[in-house]
C-alpha cells in the first residue's frame, strides 16, 4: 500500500526509542526468570535474534523485508528492516498443557521498536496426534510464514520478498487446531484456524487499522522421508478502509463514489499456496507457489512464487535463489484520475535472483550474506516505501544484505 | 621406502582409531515396555524430529535426545540423516519459536539416556550397543 498521494500531505514518523524496548526486555527477562527459580522444571526460557545490516544501489525508493515496516532501505548501511530481539517463554504446566509468551523488538509500523508480544497461548494436547492452541497466536498463511524472525532457522537473510513481503499479518486473537496421521511411514497433517487479526499496517505517515479482522484457514501437509508437501488456504477479511478519505476529499471530484470503489472494508482476500520441501543430506530445495485474490478494487490479485537450492559444504552452506510475483491490472476504463493513481500504486511486476551463503561459525550462532538483484518493471512500485513518483525508478535494484543471526 | 612405509603405518594406526573408540556402533532403543519391536529409518526420523508423538501400537512416543557437547549427537545425526548439528538446531529453533513444539529432553551421558528412556513407557533414545541391556529392546541400528 505505497499510497504516493497520502505520503505528499506529510513527512516521516518519529525515530525508534531504544531505550524504552531495552528496558522493556530486561523486565520481560527478569520476570520470566522469577518464574524459572520456582519451577525450573517446567519453565524453559528461549530466545532468537539477528542483527542485519542491508543496503541497496538505488536511492529512488526504499526496500522492506514487509509491508508491516513504514520504510527501508536506501544506498548506505542500514540495520533497522533485518534486526530482530525475540524472548519466549514456555511454561509445561501438566504434560497435556502448557502456555508460551514470546515478545519480540523489530522496527514496526510506527518506526519505533517497541516490543510487542507477539504471541501469548495455552496449548492443549488432549492425544498425542491433536492439538489446540487459544491466544494470540502465529498465522501461517504461507509454509514457514510463522518464523519468518528467526533467522537462524531458514538459509536466506530473510525470507524472500517476492513471495513474503505481500503478508503483513503475523498473528490473531483466536484458535487453532492441528491433527496428525501416521500412515505408515509418512504423515499427513491438518490444521484449521480462525481469529480476529491484531496488526496496523503502515501507509506513508498514517497507519491502517486492521485490528480486528477476521482471518481463517485450513492447511493439509504430507511428510514422507526427504519430502515435504503443503497445501494452504487462508482468508481476510477487512474491517476498515485505507485511511485515503481527506486525499479522496481533496482530489476526487465525486468522493463518496470513489471511497465506495475503493472500499476495503468488508472486502475480502484470498491466500492460496502450495509449498515443496526437499530435504535430503547436505541438500536443501524449496518450492514454493502463492496466488492471491484480492476483493477490494484498491488491490490487484497476484501469483507469485520462488525455487530455492543450499548445498552443504562442511560448516558452509551456499545457496541460489529466484523468485517472482505478478499482478493483474484491473480494468480502470471511465475511472477518476486520483483512483487509477491509487490503484496504480498496487502494481507488481518483478523478479529476484537470489545468490548467499550462510556459515554456521559456531554453535546456534550464523553469519549469512546474500546478493539479490531485483529486476522487475518500472511500474513495480507496491513493495517498496515512499516512492517519490519522479519517474526516475527503473524496475532494478541489487540488495546486499550481512546478517549474524543466533538463538539461546 | 622407510617414509611410505611409516606413512602406511600413520595411516594404518588412524584407520584403527577411527573405527575403533571412536566409531562404535550406535543404536536405537525403546523402553521394552513400549511393545516396539522393530523400526524403520523413517519412523525413527519422524520420532525424533517431532513429526509424530506416537508408535504404530499406539503407545506415546517420549524421544531423549543428548546435548550438543555430547560426540554421540553429532553422530546419530549424521547417519540417521546426513545432518550437521547446526542444521538439526535450525530445525528445532522453527518448531520452538512459531509455536509448534519443544524439542525432547536433552541427555548428557548415555546413562542419563538409559536412565530416561527407562523411566516412560514409551521411551526411546540412542546408546551405544555395548550398554543395550534386557531392560530396553534395539529397534533401529543406524548405518556406520
Amino acid at each position: 500500500m505505497v499510497m504516493r498521494f497520502a505520503r505528499m500531505l506529510k513527512g516521516r514518523g518519529s525515530g525508534g526509542t531504544f531505550g524504552r524496548w531495552l528496558a522493556a526486555c530486561c523486565l520481560l527477562a527478569l520476570s520470566s526468570l522469577a518464574v524459572a527459580s520456582d519451577d525450573a522444571q517446567a519453565f524453559t526460557l528461549q530466545g532468537f535474534g539477528t542483527v542485519g545490516m542491508a543496503r541497496t544501489t538505488n536511492d529512488q525508493l526504499e526496500f522492506v523485508r514487509d509491508l508491516s515496516q513504514p520504510g527501508g532501505i536506501r544506498k548506505h548501511w542500514d540495520g533497522r528492516n533485518d534486526s530482530v530481539f525475540g524472548l519466549q517463554g514456555a511454561w509445561q504446566i501438566d504434560p497435556r498443557l502448557s502456555a508460551v509468551v514470546q515478545a519480540t523488538a523489530k522496527y514496526r509500523y510506527d518506526h519505533t521498536y517497541n516490543p510487542e508480544v507477539a504471541w501469548a497461548y495455552l496449548r492443549y494436547e488432549p492425544t498425542p496426534s491433536a492439538t489446540l492452541r487459544l491466544g494470540r497466536l502465529g498465522t501461517d498463511f504461507f509454509m514457514m510464514a510463522d518464523s519468518r524472525w528467526v533467522g537462524y532457522s531458514y538459509l536466506t537473510v530473510r525470507p524472500p520478498g517476492d513471495y513474503f513481503w505481500y503478508l503483513p499479518f503475523y498473528s490473531i486473537n483466536g484458535g487453532d487446531a492441528a491433527y496428525a496421521w501416521s500412515l505408515g511411514e509418512s504423515l499427513v497433517r491438518v490444521k484449521a484456524f480462525y481469529g480476529l487479526s491484531n496488526g496496523q499496517i503502515p501507509l506513508a505517515d498514517r497507519q491502517w487499522d486492521i485490528n480486528g479482522s477476521p482471518m481463517t484457514g485450513a492447511s493439509v501437509e504430507y511428510q514422507y522421508a526427504a519430502w515435504q508437501i503443503r497445501a494452504s488456504y487462508a482468508n481476510i477479511t477487512f474491517k476498515n478502509d485505507l485511511p485515503i478519505g481527506d486525499i479522496l476529499q481533496t482530489y476526487s471530484p465525486d468522493p463518496a463514489a470513489s471511497s465506495r470503489y475503493l472500499a476495503t472494508r468488508d472486502r475480502r482476500s484470498d491466500y492460496y499456496s502450495l509449498g515443496v520441501v526437499y530435504d535430503q543430506g547436505p541438500l536443501q530445495v524449496q518450492l514454493m507457489l502463492n496466488r492471491i485474490e484480492q476483493g477490494s478494487n484498491s488491490f490487484e490479485s497476484s501469483e507469485g512464487g520462488y525455487v530455492l537450492a543450499g548445498y552443504r559444504i562442511g560448516e558452509v552452506k551456499p545457496y541460489l535463489g529466484y523468485s517472482w510475483i505478478r499482478s493483474a491490472q484491473r480494468n480502470t476504463a471511465g475511472r477518476q484520475v486520483i483512483e487509477t493513481r491509487i490503484m496504480a500504486d498496487a502494481h507488481v511486476d518483478q523478479a529476484t535472483r537470489i545468490v548467499g551463503v550462510r556459515w554456521d561459525l559456531a554453535r546456534n550462532m550464523a553469519l549469512k550474506a546474500q546478493w539479490d538483484a531485483v529486476r522487475g518493471e518500472a511500474t513495480s512500485i507496491f513493495p517498496y516505501r515512499n516512492d517519490p513518483a519522479n519517474g526516475l525508478w527503473s524496475g532494478r535494484m541489487d540488495v546486499y544484505t550481512v546478517t549474524f543471526d543466533f538463538v539461546f | 621406502m622407510p617414509i611410505r612405509r611409516l606413512l602406511l603405518l600413520c595411516s594404518m594406526f588412524w584407520l584403527l582409531m577411527q573405527s575403533g573408540a571412536a566409531h562404535a556402533e550406535l543404536v536405537v532403543v525403546v523402553n521394552a515396555r513400549s511393545g516396539v519391536a522393530a523400526m524403520s529409518r523413517n519412523e525413527v526420523v519422524n520420532v525424533f524430529f517431532g513429526r509424530t508423538r506416537q508408535f504404530f501400537n499406539g503407545v506415546e512416543a517420549q524421544p531423549v535426545d543428548m546435548v550438543d557437547s555430547h560426540p554421540d549427537r553429532a553422530r546419530f545425526y549424521s547417519a540417521l540423516v546426513g545432518k550437521d548439528l547446526s542444521e538439526v538446531n535450525a530445525y528445532w529453533s522453527r518448531q520452538v519459536f512459531s509455536g509448534r513444539q519443544q524439542p525432547p529432553v536433552r541427555a548428557a551421558s548415555q546413562d542419563d539416556v538409559m536412565r530416561l528412556v527407562l523411566s516412560q513407557p514409551g521411551g526411546i533414545g540412542f546408546i551405544e550397543l555395548s550398554k543395550a541391556d534386557a531392560r530396553v529392546r534395539v529397534v533401529y541400528e543406524l548405518p556406520k
